[in-house]
This record gives C-alpha cells, sequence and structure tokens, in this order.
C-alpha cells in the first residue's frame, strides 16, 4: 500500500492548528475553559492504556523532543529503568529560554492544562507519580496561571491520588527559576531543582538513572509534552502523517525581528521558511540579510531563495549547515550590523556562562565579548577575525556542555557568510550599516 | 581491560579513568580540576584527548573490523574527551600526542591564563605552581588577549589561617570539592555566576578543623597558609618528610624549613594513614619551635640560680647527685609522644640505674593495645558498620575524616603505577552518604554525631553501663529494659538497632577513646562487645606514641612506682622529659624534696623553676626516631633542619649519662636503639618505607568482662582531648587567634544559673593545677556537666569541681 | 551590656507560608526550598540581605555559604534593595531589533540612572536583562513581574506617567503569530 500522502505545508486543507488552536482566547486557562473544549480526554485514554502501550504510540508518531536537541520522545521515555519501588520523576523543561524562542511561554500562561494533561500522560507512561515544572522565574505570569490550574486539576481530581479511578497517582511540583539561562540544559536544571548552583552535572549517569535526587528522571519540553495529548487523542498516525521522514508532526515555530506578524505559528513540519515567513507572517518590513532559523544558537543562513525554500525539518536545515533548535526564527535585516548582532548574542551566552568550564568562562565570558566589544565600538584590528576563528576552534567541542557551541553558532556562521561587514568595521572604524533607531512611535 | 594509549599497549581494570590510563602508560597530560581522592568533574579541559573505540555489530554481536587492517575498527568521539571523566572501554585508543590534542592543549592553557594575573615573581606558589609548569610544558608562550584582566581581592583573608588571592584562581574547584567531599563541612563556595564567579564564604573564619588541606593542592598560589605566605619560595625550603606527633594517628607531613625555622607544615601523602590530610592542629601547630625563648643549653642550678653550661658538665653534675643517692631511688618519666628509640634509652638508663621508676605520660587505666582484633585505619574507611564511643574528631581528628571515607561508601582507591588514581570513577560530586552506618554516642553532643545515622548523648560516666548493656544483650543474657535505656540517652530500640547493624555487618569496627580508656572496665566491656559481634577495634590512645611505649613496656616494675606516685615521693630523684609535672601544686610540693630533679624539654615551665639541672629537648620535628600509631603501625621520624643550640632527644641525654657513667648504654643514639630494636622486632627501622610498618596483630582473647556492682564513675566536669594542643598555644599565635584560650564549656542553663557569660574569663583549681578558661555556653552540654580540654599533665577524666568555685578573673586577681 | 538590635526573622510569622513552601518538596529534597524562600524574601524586601540568606540556610540546615552560593548564581536575587518598581529592559536581539536600547537610552535620560541603578527616592531601578522570552511582541519592559509587550515609544511614556503617579497600569495582551485573530476578536470585544 503506498503511504499517505504527508502534510508538509499549513496550506494542506488537512491540516489543522491543535496545539496553539486557544491561546490568545479569553480564559482560556480555565479548568472549564479546557473541559469545554475537550480538555483531559486524552488523560482519561491515556489512563486506561498500558505504559508501553503509551510508550509506543509516541515511538510511533516520530514525536522527536521540541526543545532543542530534537531526541525522539518515545525513545527517552523507554530509557527509564525497570519499576523498582523508587520514587521516579517527569520533569517538564520550562525555562524557555534560548533567545528567539517564545512558544512555552503561551501554553503555560494560556493553555496551562493542555501541559498538566501531557505531563500526566508521561508520568503515567513512565511510572513516575511526581512531575515537576521548573517554569524560568521571569515567566511570572505563567506561573500563576500554572499555579491556579494545578490547584483546580487538584480539585477536580485530574491530578491527585488514583486518577480516572486507574489506581494511578499523579500530582506536580512547580519550581520557578530565577533568571539563568543555563537551567534549561536539563542537568543544570536538576542542580537547580534541588537547590544547587546550576552547573551542568556530568552525563553519565543519564537522567533515566539518576536524575533529580538521583532518581530515575526523564526532562521534557513543554510542547514536547503537550504533543503527547494530541497524539493520544489522535492516534500516531495523524500525528506521522504531518511532516517529513525525519521530523514528523506539527511543531510551533516562532518568528521574530523585522517581519510584519512577528509570533508563534503552529506549521507541520517541513514547510519552509518562506511559507512562514511571507503566508504566514506578512513578509518582512525591511530588507532583510540573515535568517537565523531556530533560535540565538544556530548559525544564521544567507537570507536568500536558497534558504527561503529550505523545509524547516531537522534534516534539511542540517544540510545547510545549521539547525532547526528550538524553531525560534529571527529574521536580521540588511540595515543592522552584523558584528553588532552577533556581539549581542555574544554578550548574552557570556552573560549566561555558569563559569563550571574554562573554554566557555574564560574564552567566551572572559575574552570572546571583549573582542566583539572591541569591534563594535570601532577599535577592531587587523587579525582580529583570525583570532575570533582561532578561538573557536580551540573552544568548539572541547566545553563541559553546549552552551559554549551555542555560542559560537552566531560567530562562525556571521564570519562566514558576512565576513566583508567585519572587514569593512576592522578598517574603517565604523560598520557598514549604521541604522541606529529601532524604535518604533 | 585493553587500552592502547599512543603507541603502549596496556591492561587495566574496568572503571579506570582515560586519565589514569594515560599516566600508567607513562604518558602526561595535563590536568588542573581532577584531584586524587575527589571526584573528577571535568571542569577545567585540561585533560582532552583524542578517544576512540571499537564497536560490536548490532546484530552480530561481532567487532567491526576496518577493512584495511583487518583490525577491529576504531570509531573516534566526534569532539576530544575530558580524559578525567571518561572511562576506559575494552579496546579503546586513546591519542594526547596528535596535532589536535596540542592544539586544543595549548588553547585551554591561553584560555586559563586569560584572567591569571601572572604575577609569578612575587607568588609564594612560584617554582611550585602547576599552572607555571603546565604553562611552561603545554603553552604557546606568549598570549594573544589584549584586555584589562579580572581584577578582585588580592589579599583575602578566608580565616587567620588562609589567604585567598581571587585574582589567581582558576576555578579548579578542588577546594569547595574538598569540603563538600573530605571534612563534609561545606563552608566554601562559588559566589557569583560565570566570569564573576569566585570562592568565598560567609562562615566566620572557615568553621572546620581542617582547612589547611586546600593550600596543599590548590594548584596556584590563589589559596595559601597564611602563617608561612612571603616566608619563602618552595626552592628555598628544605623539605623533610616525617610524621605528626599531635595525636595518636601518625599523619605524614612534610616539614618546610629554612635558615633555622619550619616555616610550614604540609600534609604528605599516606595512602595507609592520612591520604592527603592533615588537620590544622597537626598543621598550624609548629609555631612554638621557633619561639624566642626556647631553651637551647643545658642549665644547671648553682647558687639557687639556672646557669648556662654543657651537656658533658651537665651528666658529671647528674652523675655526682646520683652516685651520693643510690641509683634505685631514681625515677624516669618520658612523655607519650617519646620515640620509640627513645624508649629504648630510657629503658637503658633504668636498667644502668637499677630503678624499676620508670613511665610514660599520660597514660589512662586502661591499656591503649586492645584485646581483640585490631582494626587498621583503612579498616574503619572501609567499614559497614562504625561505633564510635567519644569525639574522636577532636581526639584522633583523622579519624574522622576516615570515617566520612567510609560514608560514602566506596573503598580506597587501589594504586596505580602513578600512585593514587587522578581520578576514581566510583566517586561523585555530593555523594549521598551511608549515614546509617555510623553511630555516635558521647556525653555530649560532638561534631561528628552531624554525620551519624545514629547519636546517643550518654551521661558523662556511664560508659561501662552503656557497654554492659550491649553486651548483655549481645550475648542474650537479657534484655535492654526501658528504663536502663533511657538512663543512658537512648531507647531500647536505638540500642537493638546498633547491636544489629554491628553484627550484622562484614567489617563493623569500634571505635573508642580517652573515655573509655579512663576505666579499665570500660576497656573489658568495648573488648568482650567487640567479640561478641565480631568487631575489629581501634582504640585511640592519649599520644603519639602511647601505643608504642606501652608495647616497649617502658612501664614501672611495679604499680606503686606509677607517674603519680613518683610525683608523690616514691622517688628520690627524678628525670621528666616534656612534662611540666610541677603544674600540679601536690607534686610540686614533692618535687621541692628532691635531692635531684633533671628536666628535659624545650621550654621553660613550673617544673624547670624547680629543677636541679635542665636540658634542652628536642621537638617532635627535629627527631629521628619510631613511633607506633593507634593502629600498631610504626612510622618514621625525620629531623627538619631546625636551630635548636644543642638540644638533644632523650637518647642524646643518655648518650651523656652513659659517658660520664663510663659506659656505652643501648639507645645512646637512635642506630644503637635501632639496633636492640631490629632482634627485638625483626624489624629493621631505619629502613622503614613511608607507609610505615604495620605490626602484625596479636589478636589476644578478650579477658572476661563482668559488672561490679559497685562500678561508679562520677563528676561534673570532663576534661576532653582537643585537636589543639593548649599547652603550646601561648606560643601559636595565630592558632591562638583561630581557637582562642581553652573554653569551660557548659550549658546555658547553667551558665545563667551560675551568672556566667560567653567571654567570662575563670580560675579554679582543678585537682590541684590552677586553671584558667573562657567561659562559653553551648547548646552542646548537657546541664549538669562542664567540658574543659584535657593537658598532657592533666589527661582525659571526669572529675568533680564545685561551680561555685568558679572565680572570674577580674575577682580572682583581686583577690589574689 | 549593649543589646544588638536584632532583626525579626522573616518567616517568623509566615509559618503557615513556610510550611507550605517546604512541603512541596519530599523529605530528602529539603533543600529544593532554598529558591522558593529567596523568592519570597525577594518579592517581599526587595533583596536578600545577609541576615535572610542565614535565616533560610538555618531553616534548611544548611551553611549560608550555600545559600549565598545559590543566590548569587541567579540574576534575580539581589543583593542591594531595589526600587519599588524595577524596570528591566530586555536587550537581547530581537528586543534590540525592536528598539529596546533606545528604550533603554531614553528610560536613562528620564530617569536619570543606568543599568543596576536605583534612584534616589527608592521609586525605580534599572536594569538590563537578557531575553525574556518576548520576541514575538519585542521590545518587552517588565516592571517587577509584569510584562509590557510591544513598547512604542508612546506607551513607553504612559507607562512611565503611570509608574510616577504610583500606578502599576494593567498590562495588555500582545500574543501575535496565529493569534492575531483572536487577538483582535478579543480587543474588540473589550473596547
Ligand atoms: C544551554 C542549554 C539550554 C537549554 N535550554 C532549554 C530550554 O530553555 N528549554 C528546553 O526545553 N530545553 C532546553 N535545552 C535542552 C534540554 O537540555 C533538553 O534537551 C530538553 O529539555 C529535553 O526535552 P525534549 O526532549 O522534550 O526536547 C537546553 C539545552 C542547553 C544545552
Ligand atoms: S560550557 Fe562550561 S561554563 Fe559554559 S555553561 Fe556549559 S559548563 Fe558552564
Ligand atoms: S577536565 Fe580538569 S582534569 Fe579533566
Amino acid at each position: 500500500m503506498e503511504a499517505p500522502q504527508q502534510i508538509t505545508s499549513r496550506k494542506d486543507p488537512r491540516f489543522k492548528v491543535s496545539m496553539y488552536e486557544h491561546v490568545g482566547v479569553k480564559n482560556s486557562w480555565t479548568l472549564s475553559y479546557y473541559l469545554g473544549h475537550g480538555g483531559y480526554q486524552a488523560a482519561q485514554k491515556a489512563l486506561t492504556m498500558q505504559p508501553s502501550e503509551i510508550i509506543n504510540e509516541v515511538k510511533a508518531s516520530g514525536l522527536r523532543g521540541r526543545g532543542g536537541a530534537g531526541f525522539p520522545t518515545g525513545v527517552k521515555w523507554s530509557f527509564m529503568p525497570p519499576v523498582d519501588g523508587r520514587q521516579r520523576f517527569l520533569v517538564c523543561n520550562a525555562d524557555e529560554s534560548e533567545p528567539g524562542s517564545f512558544k512555552d511561554r503561551y501554553i503555560l500562561e494560556d493553555d496551562p492544562h493542555q501541559l498538566i494533561e501531557g505531563l500526566l500522560i508521561g508520568g503515567y507512561a513512565i511510572g513516575a507519580s511526581k512531575g515537576v515544572i521548573y517554569i524560568r522565574g521571569e515567566y511570572y505570569q505563567g506561573y500563576q496561571r500554572l499555579k491556579q490550574a494545578v490547584a483546580e486539576a487538584r480539585q477536580a481530581g485530574y491530578l491527585g491520588s488514583n486518577i480516572f479511578e486507574s489506581g494511578f497517582d499523579f500530582d506536580v511540583i512547580l519550581h520557578r527559576g530565577a533568571g539563568a539561562y543555563i537551567c534549561g540544559e536539563e542537568t543544570a536544571l536538576m542542580n537547580s531543582f534541588e537547590g544547587l548552583r546550576a552547573n551542568p552535572r556530568l552525563k553519565p549517569p543519564f537522567p533515566a538513572q539518576a536524575g533529580v535526587y538521583g532518581l530515575p528522571t526523564t526532562i521534557n519540553n513543554v510542547t514536547s509534552l503537550a504533543s503527547v495529548v494530541h497524539i493520544i487523542n489522535n492516534g500516531a498516525d495523524w500525528f506521522s502523517s504531518m511532516g517529513t521522514d525525519d521530523s514528523k508532526g506539527n511543531k510551533l515555530y516562532q518568528i521574530s525581528g523585522s517581519v510584519e506578524r512577528p509570533g508563534v505559528y503552529e506549521m507541520p513540519m517541513g514547510a519552509s521558511f518562506r511559507e512562514l515567513i511571507y503566508d504566514l507572517a506578512g513578509g518582512p518590513t525591511m530588507a532583510i540579510k540573515a535568517i537565523i532559523p531556530g533560535g540565538s544558537s544556530t548559525p544564521m543562513l544567507p537570507f536568500d531563495d536558497e534558504h527561503l525554500d529550505t523545509p524547516m525539518d531537522y534534516g534539511s536545515i542540517a544540510t545547510k549547515g545549521s539547525m532547526l533548535g528550538t524553531g525560534g526564527v529571527i529574521l536580521i535585516p540588511t540595515e543592522k550590523c552584523i558584528v553588532n548582532a552577533t556581539w549581542n548574542l555574544v554578550r548574552f551566552y557570556a552573560h549566561e556562562s555558569c563559569g563550571k568550564c574554562t573554554p566557555c568562562r574564560e574564552g567566551i565570558a572572559g575574552w570572546m565579548v571583549k573582542i566583539y566589544q572591541k569591534l563594535v565600538k570601532g577599535f577592531g584590528q587587523e587579525g582580529d577575525i583570525e583570532l575570533i576563528e582561532d578561538m573557536a576552534d580551540k573552544i568548539r567541542g572541547k566545553a563541559f556542555c553546549p552552551l559554549a557551541d551555542a555560542c559560537l553558532g552566531p560567530v562562525q556562521s556571521s564570519i562566514e557568510h558576512f565576513r566583508g561587514e567585519y572587514e569593512y568595521l576592522i578598517k574603517n572604524g565604523k560598520p557598514m550599516y549604521s541604522k541606529s533607531d529601532w524604535w518604533s512611535e | 581491560m585493553k587500552v592502547k594509549v599512543n603507541d603502549a599497549e596496556l591492561e587495566l581494570k574496568a572503571g579506570t579513568s582515560a586519565i589514569d590510563a594515560i599516566f600508567a602508560a607513562g604518558y602526561d597530560v595535563p590536568y588542573f580540576c581532577s584531584q586524587e581522592y575527589m571526584s573528577p568533574i571535568g571542569a577545567c579541559r585540561m585533560c582532552l584527548a583524542k578517544i576512540g573505540a571499537p564497536r560490536k555489530d548490532r546484530d552480530s554481536g561481532e567487532w567491526i573490523i576496518d577493512e584495511q587492517t583487518g583490525e577491529p575498527k576504531i570509531f573516534f568521539f566526534p569532539n576530544l574527551m575530558a580524559s578525567c571523566t571518561t572511562a576506559i572501554m575494552e579496546g579503546m585508543v586513546i591519542d594526547t600526542l596528535s596535532k589536535e590534542v596540542k592544539d586544543a592543549q595549548n588553547g585551554m592553557i591561553e584560555f586559563t591564563l586569560v584572567n591569571h594575573p601572572l604575577d609569578c615573581p612575587t607568588c609564594d606558589k612560584g617554582g611550585a605552581c602547576e599552572l607555571q609548569d603546565r604553562a611552561y610544558e603545554y603553552g604557546a608562550g606568549q598570549s594573544r588577549f589584549v584586555f584589562d584582566k579580572r581584577h578582585q581581592e588580592k589579599h583575602h583573608a578566608l580565616s587567620e589561617l588562609i589567604t585567598l588571592d581571587r585574582e589567581r584562581c582558576i576555578h579548579c574547584k578542588r577546594c569547595v570539592r574538598y569540603f563538600e567531599e573530605i571534612p563534609g563541612d561545606e563552608v566554601l563556595d562559588f559566589i557569583e555566576r560565570g566570569v564573576h564567579s569566585y570562592i568565598g564564604t560567609l562562615e566566620d573564619g572557615l568553621p572546620s578543623n581542617f582547612t589547611g588541606n586546600i593550600t596543599d593542592f590548590c594548584p596556584v598560589g590563589a589559596l595559601l597558609d597564611s602563617t608561612s605566605r612571603f616566608r619563602g619560595r618552595n626552592w628555598e625550603y628544605d623539605h623533610t618528610r616525617s610524621s605528626c606527633l599531635d595525636c595518636a594517628v601518625g599523619c605524614a607531613i612534610t616539614i618546610d624549613a629554612r635558615t633555622g625555622r619550619i616555616e610550614r607544615i604540609k600534609a604528605a601523602r599516606n595512602t595507609q594513614v592520612n591520604n592527603d590530610w592533615i588537620c590544622d592542629g597537626g598543621r598550624f601547630g609548629h609555631e612554638y619551635v621557633d619561639a624566642d625563648e626556647r631553651l637551647k643549653t643545658p642549665l644547671i642550678r648553682r647558687d639557687g640560680k639556672l646557669t648556662p653550661s654543657t651537656w658533658e658538665e651537665a651528666a658529671a653534675f647528674i652523675n655526682d647527685k646520683l652516685a651520693d643517692l643510690g641509683a634505685k631511688e631514681t625515677g624516669i618519666i618520658l612523655r607519650a609522644d617519646a620515640t620509640l628509640e627513645e624508649g629504648v634509652a630510657a629503658k637503658a638508663l633504668a636498667a644502668q640505674l637499677e630503678t624499676g621508676q620508670l613511665d610514660h605520660f599520660p597514660r589512662l587505666a586502661a591499656s591503649v593495645i586492645p584485646q581483640g582484633v585490631r582494626a587498621t585505619l583503612n579498616d574503619v574507611a572501609t567499614s559497614d558498620a562504625i561505633l564510635v564511643l567519644g569525639d574522636v574528631s577532636e581526639e584522633a581528628p583523622i579519624v574522622d575524616l576516615r570515617i566520612k571515607e567510609a560514608l560514602k561508601g566506596v573503598t580506597p582507591p587501589e594504586l596505580m603505577p602513578h600512585g593514587v588514581p587522578l581520578a576514581d570513577l566510583r566517586l561523585k560530586e555530593r555523594m549521598p552518604r551511608q549515614r546509617e552506618i555510623l553511630t555516635v554516642a558521647s556525653p555530649y553532643r560532638c561534631d561528628l554525631m552531624k554525620h551519624a545515622g545514629s547519636t546517643l548523648t550518654y551521661p558523662a560516666g556511664t560508659e561501662v553501663e552503656l557497654l554492659a548493656s550491649l553486651l548483655q544483650a549481645a550475648n542474650g543474657e537479657g534484655e535492654i529494659s526501658e528504663e536502663a535505656a533511657m538512663r543512658l540517652g537512648s531507647s531500647p530500640e536505638q540500642l537493638n538497632d546498633l547491636l544489629k547493624r554491628l553484627s550484622g555487618a562484614k567489617n563493623p569496627v569500634i571505635i573508642y577513646g580517652a573515655f573509655v580508656l579512663a576505666a579499665s572496665e570500660a576497656s573489658n566491656a568495648v573488648q568482650a562487645l567487640a567479640k561478641a559481634v565480631g568487631a575489629k577495634l581501634l582504640a585511640i590512645g592519649p599520644m603519639a606514641n602511647s601505643y608504642g611505649l606501652e608495647a616497649l613496656a617502658v612501664l614501672p616494675s611495679h604499680a606503686r612506682y606509677s607517674v603519680q606516685e613518683m610525683l608523690r615521693g616514691s622517688a628520690k630523684a627524678l628525670i621528666v622529659s616534656g612534662l611540666d609535672v610541677a603544674k600540679d601544686a601536690e607534686a610540686a610540693k614533692a618535687l621541692k624534696e628532691l635531692e635531684l630533679l633533671v628536666v628535659h624539654d624545650s621550654f621553660a615551665n613550673a617544673t624547670t623553676e624547680l629543677a636541679h639541672v635542665v636540658l634542652p629537648a628536642k621537638t617532635a620535628y627535629e627527631k629521628e626516631g619510631t613511633v607506633v600509631n593507634l593502629e600498631g603501625r610504626y612510622l618514621p621520624l625525620k629531623p627538619a633542619p631546625v636551630e635548636n643550640g644543642q638540644s638533644e632527644d632523650f637518647c642524646g641525654l643518655v648518650k651523656f649519662l652513659g659517658e660520664t657513667m663510663g659506659t656505652r648504654l643501648e639507645g645512646r643514639s637512635v642506630r644503637s636503639a635501632r639496633r636492640l630494636l631490629k632482634k627485638r622486632l625483626q624489624l629493621d627501622l631505619s629502613e622503614l618505607s613511608e607507609e610505615g610498618y604495620l605490626s602484625p596483630a596479636k589478636a589476644k582473647a578478650a579477658s572476661k568482662f563482668k559488672l561490679k556492682e559497685s562500678y561508679e564513675l562520677e563528676g561534673n566536669l570532663l576534661l576532653t582531648p582537643s585537636m589543639i594542643r593548649h599547652e603550646q598555644l601561648s606560643r601559636n599565635a595565630h592558632l591562638h587567634a583561630v581557637y582562642g584560650d581553652a573554653a569551660l564549656r557548659l550549658n546555658p542553663a547553667d551558665a545563667v544559673a551560675q551568672d556566667l557569660n560567653d567571654g567570662d574569663v575563670v580560675a579554679f583549681e582543678l585537682q590541684g593545677i590552677e586553671r584558667q578558661a573562657v567561659i562559653k555556653r553551648s547548646e552542646a552540654v548537657p546541664v549538669g556537666l562542664m567540658l574543659l580540654p584535657a593537658l598532657p599533665e592533666q589527661p582525659a577524666a571526669l572529675l568533680w569541681l564545685e561551680p561555685t568555685k568558679l572565680i572570674k578573673a577580674a575577682v580572682a586577681e583581686v583577690l589574689a | 551590656m549593649i543589646e544588638l538590635e536584632t532583626i525579626r526573622p522573616f518567616f517568623e510569622d509566615k509559618k503557615e507560608l513556610l510550611a507550605e513552601i517546604l512541603n512541596r518538596y519530599p523529605d530528602y529534597g529539603r533543600r529544593s526550598a532554598v529558591m522558593p524562600l529567596l523568592w519570597e524574601v525577594q518579592r517581599s524586601e526587595r533583596h536578600v540581605s545577609e541576615a535572610r540568606v542565614e535565616e533560610i540556610a538555618g531553616i534548611l540546615g544548611l551553611h549560608a555559604t550555600e545559600v549565598k552560593g545559590v543566590m548569587s548564581f541567579y540574576s534575580t536575587y539581589h543583593e542591594q534593595p531595589l526600587g519599588k518598581y524595577h524596570l528591566q529592559v530586555c536587550s537581547t536581539l530581537s528586543c534590540s531589533l525592536a528598539g529596546s536600547d533606545q528604550m533603554y537610552d531614553w528610560l536613562v535620560e528620564e530617569l536619570g540612572i543606568v543599568n543596576g541603578e536605583t534612584d534616589r527616592d527608592g521609586l525605580f531601578s534599572l536594569q538590563k536583562v537578557e531575553c525574556l522570552g518576548s520576541c514575538g511582541t519585542a521590545p518587552v519592559l517588565q516592571v517587577n513581574d509584569v510584562y509590557y509587550e510591544r513598547m512604542t515609544r508612546s506607551r513607553c511614556k504612559e507607562v512611565l506617567a503611570a509608574l510616577r503617579r504610583d500606578e502599576l497600569p494593567e498590562p495588555w495582551l500582545e500574543r501575535g503569530g496565529d493569534n492575531v485573530s483572536a487577538e483582535k476578536a478579543q480587543i474588540e470585544s473589550e473596547s
């Protein structure tokens, strides 16, 4: 039998917004609204299934983690050791801090029950009776809405003991971060949750063997868990009918920068940048020179037809030398000095370096950021670009966690594609493009 | 497992780290964050290597073969790997020589130096600095960093004893990990984040008794021993490896001396005893040695005044007196940290003088050599059930650390060709501790209790009762009753649990010190209990060579010749080495009656005041010799080049005396003493290894224990052993600044009742000895009990002191 | 005797809150409460003083150093008191592309304080922060816990004027993306 035609475009009439359907609607965060729109049916269904069935369903759906790394969620769930009576945890990573990413925030604020339901299903699947939502400290409204949602869910029996008479107990701990991007890294998140400084931990042991408090743990992104609700509701086939071979399902893409209608758009995976930028977001507001495809750490690509027509899935973007990441697209206008834009991001990573390892602490936070500052101030010297390149070589792949490499994404790609601007700035002491006021009335 | 490091193939145990494989193969790789005995964390990224391994085909289970070579194909990791946190795999290939690795090392050195001040010319660590060495070996020789370096505090006093230069710190985290992993006091941490982070503490002066160790292993000059800062460069010091004599453990130390002074003491490694650690008492307790008032020449009392003289004259003077006297009346008292060789000399002298009045002091009621199966310190560290009776953290501080090692549940590492593994992958940051294996029982709340699964504060003096109850239950001779347990501050459940734990364990150990040794019944009981539950025993003697001197029988020929008796008139002449026996007013009276009082000591004191002859003595740091530590391990002492005038050890004293007597006494020199000991022990002490020699345990059967009805130890003041040697504190300015004067600790309720406030100075008389102490209120002390540090002349004991006899100093001065 | 002025423990009269926070976590995870406890203090006192650090350490059985180590790791616990209105300008790329640098400059001009400072009256403090997850509705100004998004020059003026009157304006709803229509519907229904 011929495989069904994949949905890879939002223009396909079979595609329907699911995860993002209720965001922005008044009172969408309340339990009554959620129940009125089919809420907790997936959980009810899931709790009649065997945990292994759920895991298989999620595996079959082809869902890959939406937190950035894209690891198959079902496979990750199956790494949990056999149940042995120890407490197990399912942690939701709601620390979303990668510049250009803001999809999780709207789920947290406007559709918290969707997340709680996903967490409940995931918890049941991996045998964890405790869920943790680690939400970044700045998301205060999200925290309030979640808090209320958890209270409502407890009251209504969607959290607590013997949920849906299934004998399964599940409850959720809400934990707020306090402003540190590194807490998004899963092992740093566990340290932070445990009340320690949020340095990443050694792996192995992986969270499934020794996670929070040394107990078996699985960590998933907010939208990974939200996707699970719809996979259970609509079936793995529905999910895998969307997307491409290596990237199934629908995903929340984000777009920001100089574009008419920035925001979050739900699309089948594999839709092109062009569709996102022009068809959905209304096109750029000014001339664009670069696309950051998936959050600030993903190498930027030139804004041209080749890249605009690249499908936004894991494999295709990788062939262009970048990554899908969180799917947070940033459009950099031609008028923006690329060195300045890169400096902005280098500064971000320097600020967020945890300080544990040498190449990141000294290489990026101690040195790289200073070179960039020197460049943007117009004091660049001949040899600086080569120095940056050499440093990048000496940092890449050598740091303890991926944060240092994340910083090199914009650094190396901007030099690769816009070396001329660097050279111009160094030679002339002022940038090639010098638009200075970006603020609208 | 077979691994290949560059061109060397070797076979190593699974679980070995790649960095240890590299060193085992004889290659080098730079590292900063790795540190022996601590968890590998892979933070400095200095030890990167190119690592690969063969893979098995998933379906067939066969090695995937490289077509070209016909050998298993090596799959290299996509990135260089930190070798300290990578475990070896079968067939692993590790490359440390390729250009890729060199470039990475080069880069990492450059990064490490970005914010390092490079103030080597003014840095104490210069010449002994890991960063300096590594930068020289692996760096590019110049930096391309043109910006201002990070400016931070350069002279931050973490405590009176330790100075931190925050600019020099390279964030290896050794010190932070050390506090969590070794003593378990998390008093130091990183503050701030990223490139702004620095080491700091909010605790007042790093409250831990093991702070100095961080200055030993700090790879740069960021953490320095304040007492020796700016005193010399590493290459200017004479390094002498010796043993510490401050307690019965006998830790390995390195004495760094320069121009005749001891500038600092560092921990040396003894994998059997102290690993790499020493306590602050041992590290900083040497300052007195160089005090100006040190006795350096023999003195003879002429016309009531002590006048300088020579050893020959002094010996002749003594000899004359002894001849008049009839030597049998002479008593000889050694301090219990005298060496074995000195013990031999003292015995030879006693034999020559035909006297049975020979003893060492302090010596408690019970033998320090346990009857039963002796535990080693490594037994402690691998034990799965430990009962501690008393306050070991003060009494023998390193035992405290070895107990904490056991709580991690990881056995001491096996040695590699290059020594202790650099990265023991079984160790983890913030490991869970098996507190439940540890029970601590003491008459007051002591530090170690914080780490114990079960704790018990029994009324002072009830050791025998406690042990007897346990023994009874262990022998099935009767349940522990509710009241009995209550009286002991415990419950039947707790005591039964303890018994179950001990008897169910594979390697149970019972550790006890002065409070048990103070009564032979208690000591018998503990030995019987150990036998009943199959536990090994570790007894902490009062001083560094208590074990050795007892084994050598530096003991009176009869009970009526004990030190106490000698000081009450049994002797007519007395030779006292290292003890200020005249502190005791009663003894002083008797001493005044003596025909001859010879005092062998390093400083003038109340006893030298009364002496006819004063002979300058070497301190522990200047002696050659041997001591036997609490496990029965023979440990070597080596003399550091200290300017000590004509000071001699007891062997020297015996040499001069013997010469005037016209005889060559055994023990007239360390060599001669060792010749004798070689015959007796079948052991050449001049060839002791650095680890020392563990004497074979002669497991003697425990003597029968029967609880006497009338047995009672009573008192309201407990003299407690302490890490700090209070008798020298007045000459140890730095330690004194941290630990202050000896404190009389009592419960706040009692303090209120007596109208005593923290910091009040009180004077009182305790069994004839005038003592002064500072009041310290402490919840750790039960109501009705007072604690006071013991002295060599006044060892641990339970005494009565009428609280109303505590006179506040101001008042005391007025009265005086 | 000199009686030292003693600071009243923060949680002394908040026993229920304290119990609720401690109860969130399992017994073996008591230490997890360190961040929520710091949050309570920070929110209520606008900073976390050393005395509070010690108090929290005492509650959790930790050394004060450990609490300080944790506290100082994060950007939102402050050692020095913040103003009543803590203005946080996101300065990361997407906001920068929407004018946050100019917004910051404008605030500096208006308030007479720069990054990290608090004004003399203790009313405002200003801080540049990193990405707040509002890239689609940039630029964003966070005042205490509230996000004010799509901060045009005129909106910024309005917000500041309101704050000067000591009023914290109701935040407006900004979503964008797929919710342009929903958002419009709502705004229409409200007006
Ligand atoms: C520096 C760093 C920051 C990260 N930040 C986030 C984040 O904010 N949110 C997130 O979900 N994942 C983040 N991740 C990825 C997580 O480590 C982890 O892979 C993810 O939460 C797993 O969830 P998923 O499998 O559902 O994607 C980050 C990773 C790194 C290295
Ligand atoms: S790369 Fe190193 S310093 Fe940077 S965040 Fe990761 S562990 Fe911390
Ligand atoms: S990373 Fe520091 S020694 Fe390996």
